[in-house]
């Protein structure tokens, strides 16, 4: 394994800030106005546009429906049964979101969890989890909002947390914390969900996603798989279509919620949490198959106060891979518009479309296909590009993923312990063998076949590596390019 | 000065040899080039462009038109069924921002190009949107046939568009889901004395049969056109005349009993 000089996929520069834990989440990289007053001094009053413009008319949403108990009944069977509850409330306890049910229905839940919050504020304190059977009860009070967990599954309570953490940010993206607070400030009982209607599927879907995928426990993206060459036909394309264009933040174009590549203004950096709200979003709007959109869009970790703007385009009828133009510039749709054209002109001249399509219509490696019949499944990450890497599913996860997930979260989550953070862990039990390994500058789960040994286990992993290492070009993104 | 004198005895006293060799050369070039190259031909992509040039200046004018209207009164759907021809059942997905589309019709022979801009309903979108009201040229204003507050909230909208729009902007209310049957919640009478009290051109139209659909459009591309032709003032068109003659026409073919 010493072989190997530098990790797999390591590159210079990366183009997404890199961190490892939930420590700083609440801290931002930049901020919007250093890139305006940078390129531009005079445009100074534009920017605090975004005052809030309206009434704050409460129609009575809180109408207290009856509910029969039968009714109450079946609600309570099925609801009960979900294996992980999410709750988003208001300070004074107003129902802002909940997974399943209807919030109106469920008021005095919802005031059972403000009471419990402001009983422990009350002295000083702040409620963080219960542990009740099996059953674990998470809280993140986060002014102006609080939000609850309550999950069967075994998922650790920092993961939880974290997940909560995206929920806040994922309505944060669409509101900026500027204006969440603004709100709260002239009236603490507002009712949010008027300004979120349409977000439920948004955090629905997040949730989903931070269930069924890697991504957000490694805080890292997957990149589809493409020759370097091409990735850097296609980075060049978006650079010289925009090169010119003034205060454009970030280029991005991802397809199937991996990243094709990323192209950033000078100095700024993406957070892996922000590229996820982004993958989030594009993944759950239809509507941006339909047409060209033009959107505002906060990204919380980039800057929590304020909106960029984002052209959101598919490339083309024949190649899906949807392509943001960021900028700061609230009425430059049509510059990025054609901008758009040109790109798409490049791309189809130097058959980089091709090329997406096919590697998006190729289903990719399974580990026993690359040669590692002993390895059922891992996941790689480059610690210093964000990035990670895992091979198709194979049985016996092609057919349902969720085993899968939950032996990687338990590992992940014994290996970044904060009480006892662990380097290696090697464990097998009857069903499979885990291999968990932090490094400084990688991570690596593998899951192998319940009989291989220490030793061989060894020996595969270094040639894993070495693989991936052979592979790194085509596997990740190693430049980070700038306009 | 010097110099300039020098060139023009140049040309005055010009060579011989060097005319003769200058008109043997011109009269070689049977098909002059606007490289000077010799038998140089432009390839065909070239010599399209040309021609594709001259279609650019034929180009008709851009009228822009946006839909406005709550969330949900299906702006998307009415877009997407003149644009595509179809109607998705069963999956609503909210527009995110300002969705945006261009579709060319023809109108009396003449081309009209649409540039339309599918908005968001949501209020949380409302800042983006106003931007945009100032240079459209018509509005199409929803609302959903089946929800009675997506009607309440017309006035509301109208509001709007008196403060962020032009004042001789193109409106017109579109009760939207005709097609509901049972569901209706909002009579057609109601939606056609509001469109009287504030004057705007009014129809009910259905993204899923597809009634109306084409015909909201095309009105509003005629009136944009007959606008901007200059025949506003001669009153030859009328949008609201034009949409009374045309729903008025029988809507299924007459029975042969």
């Amino acid at each position: 394994m010493s072989a190997l000089e530098v990790e797999p996929g390591a590159a210079p520069e990366s183009g997404l800030v890199t961190t490892d834990t939930l420590d700083n989440f609440d801290e931002m990289s930049c901020s919007l106005e250093e890139i305006k007053n940078e390129n531009d001094a005079t445009q100074e009053e534009e920017t605090n546009d975004n005052t809030i413009n309206e009434q704050f008319d409460d129609n009575g949403v809180n109408d207290n429906e009856f509910v029969n108990a039968d009714e109450e009944f079946e609600l309570n069977k099925e609801w009960i049964g979900k294996s992980k509850h999410v709750f988003v409330l208001s300070m004074a306890g107003k129902p802002i979101y909940s997974r399943y049910g209807n919030e109106d229905k469920l008021a005095w839940l919802f005031g059972v969890m403000q009471t419990l919050v402001s009983f422990t504020q009350s002295s000083d304190d702040c409620i963080q989890s219960i542990q009740a059977g099996n059953t674990r009860f998470v809280f993140l009070v986060k002014k102006p909002l609080i939000l609850v967990t309550v999950s069967k599954t075994r998922e650790s309570e920092s993961q939880l947390k974290m997940q909560l953490h995206y929920v806040f940010n994922q309505i944060t993206s669409i509101l900026t914390l500027t204006r969440l607070n603004k709100i709260y400030e002239q009236r603490q009982n507002y009712d949010l969900r008027r300004l979120l209607s349409g977000v439920e599927r948004l955090i629905d879907h997040l949730l989903t996603f931070s269930e069924m995928e890697s991504s957000i426990m490694l805080g890292a993206v997957q990149c589809l798989p493409l020759a370097s060459s091409v990735r850097d036909t296609i980075s060049s394309a978006i650079t010289g279509a925009c090169s010119k264009i003034k205060n454009l933040v970030f280029a991005i174009l991802l397809a199937n919620n991996k990243l094709i590549t990323l192209v950033r203004m000078k100095k700024y950096c993406l957070h892996p949490a922000d590229l996820h709200l982004i993958f989030n979003l594009v993944q759950a709007s239809e509507s941006f198959k339909n047409s060209e959109s033009w959107t505002p869009l906060c990204l919380p970790k980039f800057d929590a106060s304020g909106f960029l703007y984002g052209h959101v385009s598919y490339l083309s009828e024949d190649c899906q891979a949807c392509l943001l133009l960021l900028t700061v510039e609230r009425d430059v749709f049509f510059t990025l518009s054609e901008a758009k054209q040109k790109i798409v002109e490049k791309l189809r001249r130097s058959n980089c479309l091709e090329a997406i399509n096919e590697s998006l219509g190729n289903p990719g490696e399974s580990s026993a296909s690359a040669g590692f019949v002993e390895i059922r499944h891992y996941l790689y990450k480059c610690k210093s590009t964000a990035q990670f890497y895992q091979p198709n599913l194979s049985p016996p996860y092609a057919q349902s993923k969720e085993p899968l997930i939950e032996i990687y979260k338990r590992a992940h989550h014994r290996l970044h312990n904060v009480s006892r953070p662990l380097k290696l862990i090697f464990e097998r039990s009857a069903n499979e063998a885990i291999l968990a390994w932090d490094t400084k500058g990688f991570e690596l789960f593998v899951v192998f076949e319940p009989l291989i040994d220490t030793s061989q286990a060894i020996v595969l992993i270094g040639k894993l590596l070495n693989w991936i290492k052979k592979k790194e070009e085509r596997l990740f993104h190693l430049n980070a390019p700038t306009f | 000065m010097a110099q300039t004198d020098d060139s023009m005895d140049d040309d005055v006293f010009e060579a011989v040899d060097d005319v003769n060799k200058r008109l043997d050369v011109s009269s070689k070039n049977t098909h002059p080039s606007p490289t000077g190259y010799r038998n140089y031909k432009p390839p065909d992509e070239i010599l399209k462009l040309c021609q594709y040039d001259v279609i650019v200046s034929d180009e008709p004018v851009v009228h822009k038109t946006i839909l406005l209207g709550d969330s949900g009164v299906g702006k998307t759907s009415l877009l997407v069924k003149f644009d595509t021809g179809k109607f998705h059942s069963g999956s609503f997905s909210a527009t995110v921002g300002i969705g945006f589309t261009t579709k060319v019709v023809t109108v009396d022979n003449t081309k009209v190009k649409l540039q339309i801009w599918d908005t968001a309903g949501q209020e949380r979108f409302r800042s983006v949107t106003h931007a945009y009201y100032r240079d459209a040229h018509a509005l199409l204003l929803l609302y959903d046939v089946t929800n009675k507050t997506s009607f309440d909230n017309i006035r509301a909208w109208l509001g709007e568009i008196r403060e962020y729009a032009q004042d001789d902007v193109v409106i017109m209310l579109l009760g939207n889901k005709a097609d509901c049957g049972l569901d209706r919640a909002v009579r057609r009478e109601d939606g056609e004395r509001l469109a009287r009290e504030y004057n705007v051109a009014f129809m009910e139209t259905s993204a899923k049969s597809g009634q109306n659909v084409e015909l909201a459009f095309i009105a509003v591309a005629r009136e944009l056109k007959c606008r901007s032709t200059g025949q506003k003032d001669a009153n030859t068109f009328n949008v609201k005349d034009y949409i009374r003659e045309q729903t008025e026409k029988p809507q299924c073919p007459p029975c042969n009993t």
